[in-house]
């Protein structure tokens, strides 16, 4: 009987602003591993998102979620109080947190009445913000990830780049290398043998764990279901085999029925991966039943507000719709530039450059920065199942984090604003623009520009004529 | 409903019900499985399922007294790895190849995942045409509320490696359906 696996390196905390943005970025940008990872990553996405366009109305799913999800966000209260009367007469506990730290206390405190030693997790992102991770080993415990991606991930002490592919960032001989140093294994390269490896350890945790720790994609009101959906099955063996299965959610999200539940279920897989099916969707209403040979003694399901809340009835309102599909990430030029360890934060991409300053309530490096992380152009909007106007979104957090500027930069913007609105001038400026650009570039890109546009040019090109060769 | 299987890297046939038995037993021969784990739905055995799996020398576990083997013979850290779970599912949905797993003193929420294969014997009139008509059939008020439903459309994948997918990740590496004529 071997040792479960242990994880390689203990979890570090994201880097709170360790480093700014902008030297992140720069990083991101110089390893062309991940440029090359993260091409082949956008482009698998694209294709399935293509096909699935072609077979299903996905115009009209669409506009079927936003109003579920607008409608679900209107009468969270009253949803959220029904959810909580549901999962208690399943035989659930509930238990509504205001933040990170009590979500994380109640976990531990759970953990130590029961005197667990090994939690088995499979992937979540509520988990990841709250960090709970590092709260329960902390107190003592081991945590195993056990979706393949977190694993890696957890192996090479880092944190997820994506809410659905969590290691896309790394190749196959970086995972090898990572199996091998942790099993002390020879293992081959090739992949299969890679996932059959990954299998056996990870059975040994399944089989020993006390408590399992899932997140919630989905939570249906009327009927106090839970829905966690995966491809792998260690969401089904972490929510059937230990003895008390934990779940963790935002407080968002909630629908109301079974109507509104299998739409946002069959959506989700088309929005996140392409494809009309996850493999597993695990429909979790209570505890075992009496008679019942496999599930969790105990469910505890936790239900986090950390920011949420106080976004209702906001300009910044729409961020609660989010689905967690990460299609806004693919479609994303700047997060398929530099990934999503570059923004320092468990929710990256589009979704993340809004999403993080809201939850932490705009304090901090990261919230001041990442809704500049952007350019604007709107792919995020287009891809999202959910129709949220995330670059709007951007547009208003950028107006509230701004500082006012010098007296020259307002003198400035004044007279740009002024020349804009004459057709004549706004004529003059594009055509003195598109001289400028062929001076100054090579071979239909600009790559460095003269004085205040340096730093412009400094992490991009611009292209010197539209569209570019 | 086949045709959604094959989309999802799974497999199915149409048999009569006199047919099954012998399917089924056919099925884990050509993945040369050397125990089965078995639902306790009356169906299988009144369709022949046990004796004709248990024919060849095959060990048979049921639900839920194969549970007492203890979750480690059951994930296959011990004892044999080639393991066959048999599940019959509540309902099947035809248009994207899901089947509809529902937990019950005899029927184990984890029979599938825990065995290397799948084999699922699933009555051709429990087939609906879409997700939402299957859900809100088996969350009908006044229904007696299961407290674990598994929708499972294929075999284990993980896509975490180069975004390339891979079968056999946590739970069965290859799932075929036996769809039984009964109308």
């Amino acid at each position: 009987m071997s040792e479960p696996p242990k994880a390689g390196a203990r979890p570090v905390a994201y880097p709170d602003a360790v480093e700014p943005l902008r030297e992140r970025t720069r990083e991101a940008l110089a390893d062309g591993e991940l440029a090359g990872n993260l091409a082949t990553a956008a482009a698998t996405w694209g294709a399935g998102r293509a096909r699935i366009g072609h077979e299903h109305p996905f115009a009209q799913m669409r506009e079927r979620t936003r109003e579920i999800r607008r409608g679900n966000i209107g009468r969270l209260p009253e949803l959220l109080e029904r959810l909580e009367a549901q999962v208690t007469e399943a035989g659930g506990v509930v238990a509504r947190v205001a933040d990170s730290d009590a979500a994380c206390r109640y976990v531990t405190d759970l953990a130590a009445a029961r005197g667990a030693s090994l939690v088995a997790k499979s992937k979540s992102m509520a988990t990841e913000e709250i960090k709970l991770n590092e709260a329960v080993e902390e107190a003592g415990l081991r945590v195993v990830e056990t979706d393949l991606g977190e694993w890696i991930l957890q192996l090479a002490g880092q944190h997820p780049s994506h809410i659905i592919a969590p290691a896309v960032h790394l190749n196959k001989s970086q995972v090898r290398d990572l199996f091998m140093a942790e099993s002390g294994d020879d293992l081959p390269g090739d992949r299969e043998a890679l996932v059959a490896h990954a299998r056996r350890r990870l059975r040994e945790v399944f089989a020993s764990a006390d408590i399992g720790i899932s997140g919630v994609n989905l939570a249906v009101a009327d009927t106090g279901t839970l829905c966690v959906v995966e491809n792998e099955g260690n969401g089904r063996l972490v929510t059937a085999l230990p003895r008390v299965h934990v779940a963790v959610m935002g407080m968002e999200r909630v629908v109301a029925d079974w109507e509104e539940a299998a739409h946002v279920l069959q959506i989700l897989p088309m929005a996140a991966i392409g494809d009309d099916a996850a493999t597993y969707v695990n429909l979790i209403t209570g505890p075992r039943a009496p008679g019942e040979a496999d599930g969790p003694e105990e469910l505890h399901l936790v239900i986090l507000d950390g920011g949420r809340a106080a976004l209702r009835g906001t300009e910044f309102e729409e961020a609660l719709d989010c689905i967690r599909c990460g299609a806004c990430l693919y479609a994303c030029p700047m997060w398929r530039s530099v990934g999503g360890q570059a923004y320092g934060s468990p929710y990256s991409g589009p979704i993340g450059a809004v999403l993080t300053p809201l939850l932490e309530g705009m304090r901090g490096e990261r919230s001041s920065e990442l809704p500049f992380l952007s350019s604007l152009c709107g792919a995020c909007h287009e891809a999202c199942p959910a129709g949220i106007p995330l670059h709007d979104l951007l547009v208003r957090l950028r107006a509230r984090v701004s500082t006012p500027g010098t007296r020259r930069d307002r003198i400035l913007f004044r007279l740009w604003s002024r020349a804009w609105r004459h057709p004549v001038l706004y004529g003059a400026t594009r055509w003195g623009a598109r001289l400028g650009l062929r001076l100054v570039g090579r071979g239909g890109w600009a790559r460095r520009l003269p004085g205040p546009g340096a730093a412009w040019t400094d992490q991009r090109d611009l292209p010197t004529r539209w569209p570019p060769r | 409903m086949i045709a959604a299987l094959a989309r999802r890297r799974a497999t199915g046939e149409v048999r009569a019900g006199a047919e099954v038995a012998a399917a089924a037993a056919a099925a884990a021969d050509d993945w040369g499985v050397s125990r089965a784990l078995l639902a306790g739905d009356p169906l299988l055995g009144e369709l022949g399922v046990p004796a004709a799996l248990g024919a060849d020398g095959r060990e048979l576990l049921g639900w839920p007294d194969g549970r007492g083997r203890g979750w480690r013979e059951l994930l296959g850290l011990e004892g044999p790895l080639a393991t066959l779970g048999v599940t019959v599912p509540a309902l099947g949905v035809a248009q994207r190849g899901t089947l509809v797993l529902e937990t019950g003193a005899g029927h184990g929420r984890s029979i599938d995942v825990v065995s290397m294969y799948h084999l699922a014997v699933l009555p051709a009139s429990r087939l609906r045409a879409t997700l939402a008509e299957a859900m809100t059939e088996t969350y009908a008020p006044g229904r007696r509320r299961p407290s674990a439903v598994s929708l499972v459309s294929g075999p284990s994948r993980t896509s975490d490696i180069e975004k390339i997918s891979t079968l056999g990740a946590h739970g069965a590496l290859a799932m075929h359906v036996i769809l039984v004529a009964d109308r």
